[in-house]
């Protein structure tokens, strides 16, 4: 993504004489950042993001910046007459792959989410869980340079969930931009760089909360060549970096990132050697499952 | 855009939702057309019977996707050209039976006026049949268009839209569809084979500017 999205002074409303269902909203999506969006149920979240997506156009105001957007919506059909790899490779190409990099990244997708025996299974027969994991394939195979989340989540077994989480690190760390509601308000928990809350209309930006759960964490121990320094990527990652000893640093990151520092540590030119990592359990009030 | 048509044949081809369009055009033919009548006629009635279809054709286009899929699309795609290609494809399918009809018509006619007086030579009728063919499948298209989302978003109100307007584009005066039909079958009477080429040029205008229109009301209009 070459430029920042920009959302200026925008505003929608579904009708020509209907009521606004968001007015006013001013929002800027750097590269490499990760956004949550909160709100209650129909405060128009949403609609935000049928925006941010470029699906829908605003009423009043201006967009500017389009980068190259993938979306996934909270519920997926799978009243479409293909098998799930055929429909992942015609998205695949129309998000501007060759036929056969599409290919590629769909088998490699619907693996990663453990949908891999679906993949010649026609949509229609597809369980809910299942053609949500397709809806998510279609937006990850492009390597979009804007991810939008809307919900995404809803109806994905646990393993594809964390996956999911693991795919959003890794393109914010690829410096693609990605923007995500979700209920639970341990999704991503640590990680996004902005929160922002829809309410009466419009959008708030929130000051980071003290009281948002902190998420499964892991530490990871790393030791640099003699009087090297964190790579400024890892710096980004980590949500804390701290020098324990002279060329020894301790980091901490969402455990959702964890796949990505250490990518990026390892191959670091010259390479770091990563002396431990552990897990760290969330401390205060949790509902993870 | 390549793929994003590729996709949208796709999604017709395999849905089968074609097939009703296919066979009212046929039954259409059938009635109207049989062996050894005067060929221009029988292209007349063809290009006719097929602005119904055409139009009822673009409405299956644009109304075939459920609306997620095509949120994800348009993402990807932009929704304006995510919806040109769902009219595009509705234009081609109307567009290949139309020809495919003005061929068998043109095969199965005899080559004579009304009258049975004038020799009309085939291959030219057979071309002012594919050019009065195109025109009714591109104000087919503009029919169906302007009839299905995002202009007229429930069905209840859009299919006798469709019917109300696809008969308007084939009796109003002044309509191309109309003025391309009565050229075929006065033609016939007179034994002189048209060109609407007039009528024709009209048909692209009208078409590219209602399906313009209807490509960025998309992103206006919520699904």
């Amino acid at each position: 993504m070459q430029r920042e999205l920009r959302l200026d002074n925008v505003g929608r409303r579904h009708s020509l004489r209907g009521p606004w269902v968001l007015r006013g909203v001013d929002l800027a999506v750097a590269p490499g950042t990760l956004v949550r969006v909160e709100g209650a149920n129909g405060t128009g979240k949403s609609t935000l993001l049928r925006l941010i997506a470029g699906i829908d156009a605003p009423t009043e105001g201006r967009v500017t910046g389009r980068p190259r957007t993938a979306y996934v919506p909270e519920r997926f059909p799978s009243a479409l007459p293909f098998t799930a790899l055929a429909y992942l490779i015609r998205l695949g190409t129309v998000h501007g792959l060759s036929r056969r990099q599409a290919a590629g990244a769909a088998g490699q997708w619907l693996e990663r989410l453990g949908a891999a025996g679906y993949a010649r299974t026609p949509m229609a027969r597809l369980s809910k869980g299942s053609s949500q994991k397709v809806a998510v394939a279609q937006a990850l195979l492009g390597e979009p340079e804007l991810l939008v989340l809307d919900e995404a989540w809803t109806g994905l077994d646990a393993g594809a969930r964390a996956e999911l989480e693991r795919a959003v690190a890794e393109r914010t760390a690829a410096g693609g931009a990605v923007v995500f509601v979700d209920h639970d308000p341990g999704r991503l928990a640590g990680a996004p760089d902005a929160t922002y809350t829809v309410r009466d209309g419009t959008l708030h930006r929130r000051e980071r909360p003290a009281t948002a759960p902190a998420g499964p964490r892991v530490t990871v121990r790393v030791q640099g060549p003699p009087g090297g320094r964190l790579p400024a990527d890892a710096h980004r990652i980590a949500a804390l970096a701290e020098e324990t000893a002279p060329g020894t640093h301790l980091l901490t990151v969402p455990a959702s990132h964890s796949d990505v520092l250490l990518r990026t540590l390892l191959t670091a030119r010259p390479p770091w050697h990563v002396v431990s990592v552990a897990t760290e359990e969330p401390h205060g009030p949790e509902d993870r499952r | 855009m390549t793929a994003l048509l590729r996709y949208q044949t796709a999604l017709l081809l395999r849905s089968q939702r074609w097939v009703p369009p296919l066979v009212v055009y046929a039954a259409a033919l059938a009635v109207g057309v049989q062996g050894g009548q005067p060929v221009l006629d029988s292209l007349g009635w063809a290009a006719a019977v097929l602005l119904p279809v055409a139009a009822w054709l673009v409405r299956i286009c644009v109304t075939g996707e459920p609306p997620a899929a095509r949120a994800c699309v348009s993402a990807a795609g932009g929704p304006a050209r995510a919806h040109l290609a769902s009219v595009l494809v509705g234009l081609g399918a109307a567009t290949a039976l139309g020809g495919a009809a003005t061929v068998v018509v043109t095969l199965i006619s005899d080559p004579v006026s009304s009258g049975h007086g004038t020799r009309v030579p085939s291959l030219q009728a057979g071309g002012s049949g594919l050019l009065a063919v195109l025109v009714c499948a591109l104000l087919g298209t503009a029919v169906g268009a302007l009839t299905s989302w995002p202009v007229l978003r429930s069905p209840g109100r859009a299919v006798p839209a469709l019917l109300l307007a696809a008969l308007l584009a084939l009796v109003a005066t002044g309509s191309p569809a109309h003025a391309a039909v009565t050229a075929l079958v006065t033609g016939s009477r007179s034994g002189t084979v048209p060109l609407p080429l007039l009528p024709l040029a009209a048909a692209v205008l009208v078409t590219a500017a209602v399906t313009a229109v209807t490509c960025a009301l998309t992103a206006r209009r919520s699904a």
